[in-house]
């Protein structure tokens, strides 16, 4: 046998081989056809069925939309700006005009990539592939899922034309959380139409549909701009623009709209509204049934709340020497103070603004209604209230601070100590509460007994559990921001309780109403004793431990609270004017308390009080001073804070009490 | 002879190679090919037959699950919307607080302008309306202009009422105790006594055979509107003696008092006929009047007899 015949045989035999495998891949090819169309998804006609779905809708009080849920802006391509157009092509697909569903000589190179390069996926997919796997697909990776897509994209090609595949498709891409379709993408990002898109603007665009959050430009401005280059890239080495259009485009400045993706306005008030239609009307209906939400929130204040708790918290940081860490690859190592605010309408419940952490794109995690901190002495008020009622004491009664050991059965001796270690005898309760004195505090829950605290805490609202025992009246069992607040507006507001609630009215997509909020209160306080609470915390910010606040400025009608827990692990501020009731906690998530550079503890004071103090000069500029209104049975009366009996022209620092008609400055 | 199979050498092979046959079929293939990578006639063959399939594949995918979803909650809001909708339609056209407490659903209340509450409670028993809510009350909540709507909910067995301004604040809550419900019927209003207590009905006072034959003489619709539900005449024992009607009208209703006689005990129930159905009723019974006075006395004789 010579040579020939061994080339021709082997030849021959190859030959053979690959008719057989061509015959058996047509075979399987057929097979795996049929197989596949048992279960291919039908077609929708026309294909701008879907973008039907109507959007749900939540609005803040000012009547302006806040966020935007499902739902498409769908726009003729004729409103598309060309350059996105180009842009998106060159990056995606830039032979669409021309194949039919599937790039061949694309899908060729792809497969040899991922066949004969270890390590490497090289993607193919059209444009209309593209389409298919994401009106019909999920994103599971399997050959048989791939070639059902292909399938589909050919019925598609088959039965649209290009200019209608294009349309649906850019009508229908994710650009980010709250940017479907390129239109509420333009209005998002850049605040204009689609058609108005510059180049810049539409590389920048064009560039985020292939990972939203990690080119996400608020977040990841760089990342961001480099994938702008790939695009622009793209588009000159396709032809559609010159190489210096493209470096020119490449060095543009991009206006972004304020509010981004990431922060859109009052994320947390958001998520406490959705979660709450949620529960109620369930997540087929909220995210599917178009509906329109009018809520309380206060796109204003919600601004300055945020504000003021950024603020307040890089002075923070300052303070304890934690540096800001705004690299983006190690900010999440960094462990930074957090913090909550909740702004809520005294006299209605109604929430204006809250914050529920320093950044919701670095956490989600409400602290203004999911976190149960220690108030601390933010509860005394609770305490002094239930004393004023059932021990009959008043404001200038006499209580001596000193050292106390409470006895407690079955446990060790209760032992509680003021928060300087110092004891400055005899006080009215006024002055004591101004001074948030420990030891006043355990006297008068020894006498009036920890049910009588937590019975008045239910009474204003406060829904946590609260054990039973001494210390509930020094603020040992969590509580929310939101709970404080509302609790604390019973005060504001004379005794009578609201509910805090976030949804004013809601609609059908129609407008028809489903529920709206009925802004009713329920007496919970007596109105003359509430007054005195109210009057004992405005002396917490004139003169006593939340003097802070009128240092910083804000020198309006207000009352307040501060409040600290062991170990400067929560640093609380509660306080409210007569129409505006804030609560602002500080505090880590876990782990050690809050020592500034010095070693010194973080109070509620240093901590929380500027941060409502900035707040509210911010909330309430150009307000008029509104007093709180006096019940008629309430006279002031000037009396010593030593001895509590009625000051005289010689009597030093006389200090202004409410008694009620009837009482008589008394001992105790 | 060569084995056409197995060729020996080159040549033989190429020769082979080169005859009609593998020329042709290597032309037929190539041309399929360059047709495909043209035209693409493969992806249009398949694209054009699952366009032929299509209304027989099933509506699956996420595309379609939205589509669901969306007309599910379409159906749920639509359902929610029609109930509320129905109550709040029962409850405009109620004309009395009992009514509207049976068109209150556990989990959704009705809302009415403050005009149609005014109208309810001008149609409740003065007594009943001023256990409600005192009139002075309410005619300082109507001047001072905020009032706009009233809102009924159900509060456990019994009914609150809100009445609101224009931001849904409450101006005054009314608790409508269990007990109070059953009474807010104008109907059935039962109380000791004669119809001469009542000053209002002491001019018109008719043997109840007398009444009854006059209003047999009207049609049942017309009946219904002088007498609204006269089960609940039925549900009390007893028999009807007397009925008065009041000189009396007020939102367009006339009261009609049913004296009833049971074991010697006499007790009266008010109810509210419409006032020109009443009106109508009263001048028969006036054209028909024998001109004697009937005493409680008399009318038990009479119908005793």
């Amino acid at each position: 046998m010579n040579f020939y015949t061994i080339f021709i045989r082997r030849a021959r035999t190859i030959f053979y081989l690959m008719l057989a495998l061509g015959g058996l891949g047509v075979f399987l090819a057929m097979g795996f056809f049929f197989v596949a169309l048992r279960d291919l998804p039908q077609v929708p006609e026309p294909l701008s069925r879907i973008i039907e779905t109507p959007p749900t809708e939540i609005f803040a009080a000012t009547g302006e939309r806040v966020m935007v849920i499902g739902g498409r802006e769908a726009i003729p391509l004729s409103r598309v700006s060309p350059h996105f157009i180009q842009a998106v092509l060159a990056i995606e697909d830039h032979r669409f005009w021309g194949h039919h569903g599937v790039d061949k000589l694309r899908t060729l190179k792809a497969l040899w990539v991922t066949l004969f390069k270890p390590g490497k996926v090289e993607g193919a997919s059209t444009i209309t592939q593209q389409l298919a796997k994401n009106l019909f697909f999920t994103y599971q990776r399997t050959y048989m899922r791939k070639f059902r897509e292909l399938l589909v994209a050919l019925q598609i090609e088959a039965r649209y034309d290009k200019g209608e595949i294009l349309e649906a498709y850019l009508n229908q891409i994710t650009f980010g959380v709250a940017a479907h379709g390129i239109e509420q993408a333009a209005q998002s990002f850049f605040g204009k139409s689609a058609a108005a898109l510059t180049l810049a603007e539409s590389s920048l665009l064009a560039g985020l549909p292939k990972s939203p959050t990690r080119y996400n430009p608020y977040l990841h401005f760089e990342r961001a701009k480099k994938r702008q280059r790939v695009v622009l890239s793209r588009m000159a080495a396709v032809g559609y623009i010159a190489p210096d259009a493209a470096e020119a485009a490449m060095h543009a400045r991009l206006d972004f709209q304020p509010q981004s993706a990431g922060t859109r306005t009052g994320s947390y008030f958001l998520d406490v509204v959705l979660r709450d239609l949620e529960t109620r009307y369930g997540p087929e209906i909220v995210y599917h049934g178009g509906l329109k939400v009018m809520t309380t929130l206060d796109p204003q204040l919600q601004a300055w709340a945020v504000e003021s708790i950024q603020n307040g918290l890089v002075k923070l940081d300052e303070s304890m020497g934690i540096t800001s860490g705004h690299d983006e690859d190690n900010a999440a190592d960094i462990n930074h103070p957090q913090a909550a605010l909740v702004a809520l309408e005294a006299n209605s419940g109604a929430i204006k603004a809250m914050v529920g952490g320093r950044d919701y794109s670095e956490t989600e995690y409400n602290r203004a209604v999911q976190s149960n901190r220690l108030p601390g002495s933010g509860f005394k008020p609770f305490l002094y209230y239930a004393a004023l009622e059932k021990l009959g004491v008043t404001p200038s009664t006499v209580m001596v601070d000193r050292k106390i050991k409470i006895p407690v059965a079955g446990a060790s001796d209760w032992e509680p100590r003021n928060f300087g270690g110092t004891y400055a005898g005899p006080m009215i309760l006024k002055q004591a509460i101004m001074n948030s004195v420990n030891s006043v505090a355990a006297q008068l829950v020894e006498r009036c007994g920890p049910d009588a605290v937590i019975d008045v805490a239910r009474r204003c609202g406060i829904k946590s559990p609260l054990a039973s025992v001494y210390s509930v009246a020094l603020g040992t069992s969590g509580v929310s921001p939101l709970e404080m607040a509302a609790a604390f507006a019973t005060f504001a507001t004379g005794g009578i309780r609201h509910e805090p609630f976030w949804i004013r009215r809601l609609e059908d997509p129609l407008g028809r109403i489903l529920e709206e909020q009925i802004v009713s209160g329920k007496r919970s306080l007596d109105a003359g004793l509430a007054y005195q609470i109210v009057d004992m915390l405005r002396g917490v910010l004139d003169q006593g431990t939340g003097s802070i606040i009128r240092r910083l400025g804000f020198d309006l009608p207000a009352a307040g609270k501060t409040g600290t827990s062991d170990d400067y692990h929560d640093a609380w501020f509660t306080g409210f004017t007569p129409t505006l009731c804030v609560s602002v906690w500080v505090g880590f998530d876990r782990g050690a308390g809050m020592r500034d550079t010095l070693g010194r503890g973080i109070t509620g004071a240093r901590g929380a009080a500027p941060i409502w103090a900035r707040f509210m000069i911010l909330a309430t500029d150009g307000e008029p001073a509104r007093e709180f209104v006096i019940p008629a049975d309430i006279l002031m009366e000037k009396v010593d804070p030593k001895t509590g009996l009625p000051a005289k022209d010689w009597t030093p620092d006389p200090m202004a009490v409410a008694i009620r008609e009837g009482q008589s400055p008394a001992g105790f | 002879m060569t084995d056409w199979m197995n060729p020996q050498n080159f040549s033989e092979w190429f020769r082979r190679l080169l005859a009609l046959r593998p020329i042709l079929a290597v032309l037929l293939i190539s041309g399929v090919t360059i047709l495909e990578l043209r035209f693409d006639w493969i992806e249009r063959a398949l694209g054009a037959y699952l366009v032929t399939t299509n209304a027989e594949r099933p509506e699956s995918g996420a595309i379609w699950e939205k589509g669901r979803q969306s007309l599910n909650a379409r159906k749920t809001l639509e359902q929610i919307v029609t109930d509320r909708q129905a109550s709040q339609r029962e409850a405009r056209n109620a004309t009395s607080f009992k009514q509207i407490a049976a068109n209150v659903a556990s989990n959704q209340g009705v809302m009415l302008s403050s005009d149609h509450f005014r109208k309810l409670y001008l149609n409740l028993p003065r007594e009943i309306a001023r256990e409600i809510l005192s009139p002075f009350e309410l005619l300082r909540l109507a001047s001072d202009g905020l009032w706009r709507r009233t809102y009924f909910k159900k509060a456990g067995e019994g009914l609150t009422v809100y009445l609101l301004d224009a931001n849904n604040r409450v101006l005054k809550q009314l608790n409508i105790f269990p007990d109070l419900l059953p009474r807010l019927g104008h109907e059935e209003v039962a109380s000791d006594g004669v119809l001469e207590d009542l000053p209002n009905f002491e001019n018109r006072i008719y043997a109840a055979k007398h009444f009854f034959d006059a209003l047999q003489t009207f049609p049942e619709e017309v009946r219904r509107t002088m007498v609204p539900h006269p089960e609940s005449l039925l549900e009390l024992p007893g028999q009807i003696t007397r009925v008065g009607i009041s000189d009396e009208t007020g939102a367009g209703f006339i009261e009609l008092g049913f004296e009833i006689v049971n074991a010697s005990q006499h007790r009266l129930i008010v109810v509210q006929g419409q006032e020109w159905a009443v009106w109508r009723l009263r001048s028969l019974l006036e054209e028909n009047r024998s001109g004697v006075e009937i005493t409680p006395d008399a009318a038990g004789d009479r119908t005793s007899q």
